[in-house]
């Protein structure tokens, strides 16, 4: 089933064009890799996606207009005075907040739970920031560079993990410098 | 809104700095001042309304600089903005934790300082009343500045809405007058206590609007 659906999407600030009639569909369990250079507007096209910022050109069609969408961009969304625990309290309620310990265990943040995020490093930052995006269950995620920052294991289990969702059926939308290790559409931005 | 009513207060909760900070310099505001001047030569209590009355708007000005500045820098903004269908919800709910969380007890305290210094303690409920309500008022002007400048430093926005805030230190300015020669108290109330709500209603869908600008 199709999710999204992106016809002739162009972009352009002050006169400069980013990106030029793109068009894409991401359908149901598919995953979508938005590669390219830097400043070529992958993080945009993102913002773009999720209704954030306004194309130049272009539209982009939700088939489902209550779809459940996860999104992490470049900034964590994560409060530095509050433990990784509260950061979780916060958005979770009593049914999500189980499967977001378990993450906090899965990727090695147990130790660190009590602790003031701000103290943490920015991988383990990085890592609740995911936890926060994988555990809330949406039928899509977003993810801008989610493997920037995270050591070696932790990306082998993000890559085990967004292979095992797409089997699920949960779509997903990323750009990622690293070539992800599981099968996945590409678009690739050209300057 | 609950949600956000309960996310924001536990938020500002563990900010001490945030909701203490400005009470503590009111505190200090109003307790130097007296100490500046001979009082011996002046009925303090016929002038102090006048201090608290402008140490309330620069508490106000401290308190709402930080509103929407931490959650726009984290991004945590920008994932209520995906969350919340109704953006001005957000607005509303900070708002209402920040008047609740400081507005209300450096009304308080104004209003215990006034009779410390001299007024009559049966004004006591009349003074804490005005200035929650243009608590309400100040903290909703601030809050626009300071969501029209988020991208550039909150505070300077918050500058450019000072102007703002001369018709609200009018308007308590004839409020203490009715406390004082005793008449008219009530009209003066109904009227804040309708401007409050008109700009209660209002002020949060014009802040989300400027906030939204700023997140695309």
């Amino acid at each position: 089933m199709q999710l999204i659906s992106a016809q002739n999407i162009s972009y352009s600030i002050n006169e400069k064009k980013l990106f030029h009639n793109l068009s894409f569909n991401v359908n149901t369990g598919e995953g979508l890799y938005i590669k390219g250079s830097n400043g070529s507007g992958k993080s945009t096209l993102l913002r773009i996606i999720l209704g954030i910022t306004l194309p130049s050109k272009g539209k982009i069609h939700f088939c489902n207009e209550d779809l459940a969408i996860s999104y992490l961009g470049h900034k964590n969304a994560i409060k530095s005075y509050l433990s990784p625990i509260q950061n979780l309290e916060l958005i979770f309620n009593q049914s999500g907040r189980a499967l977001a310990f378990e993450w906090l265990h899965k990727l090695g943040l147990k130790n660190v739970q009590d602790e003031l995020t701000g103290n943490l490093s920015f991988g383990q930052q990085k890592k609740l920031a995911l936890i926060r995006v994988l555990a809330s269950s949406p039928k899509m995620i977003v993810l801008d560079e989610p493997f920037v920052g995270l050591d070696y294991a932790t990306n082998n289990l993000l890559n085990n993990f967004l292979e095992e969702k797409l089997r699920e059926d949960m779509s997903i939308i990323f750009t990622s410098h690293i070539q992800p290790t599981f099968e996945c559409k590409t678009l690739e931005i050209e300057r | 809104m609950l949600r956000l009513i309960r996310t924001e207060s536990f938020k500002l909760s563990r900010k001490l700095k945030s909701w203490l900070g400005p009470q503590l310099i009111l505190v200090l505001v109003l307790i130097a001042f007296p100490l500046s001047i001979d009082i011996s030569q002046y009925d303090l209590d016929k002038f102090y309304f006048s201090i608290i009355v402008i140490s309330l708007m620069m508490t106000a000005f401290i308190s709402t600089e930080g509103m929407f500045e931490e959650d726009f820098e984290d991004g945590s903004l920008e994932q209520e903005f995906l969350l919340e269908q109704d953006f001005y919800k957000i607005v509303l709910s900070k708002m209402l934790i920040y008047v609740f969380f400081i507005g209300i007890p450096i009304a308080l305290i104004g209003s215990l300082f006034l009779i410390t210094n001299g007024a009559d303690f049966d004004d006591l409920p009349k003074v804490f009343s005005i200035l929650c309500l243009s608590n309400i008022l100040l903290f909703n002007l601030f809050s626009f500045g300071n969501a029209l400048s988020i991208d550039k430093g909150a505070m300077l926005g918050v500058l450019t809405s000072l102007p703002l805030a001369l018709p609200v230190i009018i308007l308590l300015g004839r409020a203490v007058r009715t406390i004082q020669y005793g008449e008219g108290f009530f009209s003066i109330i109904i009227l804040m206590s309708g401007i409050s709500l008109i700009v209660l209603a209002i002020m949060p869908i014009v802040i989300s609007a400027a906030l939204k600008t700023h997140i695309d």
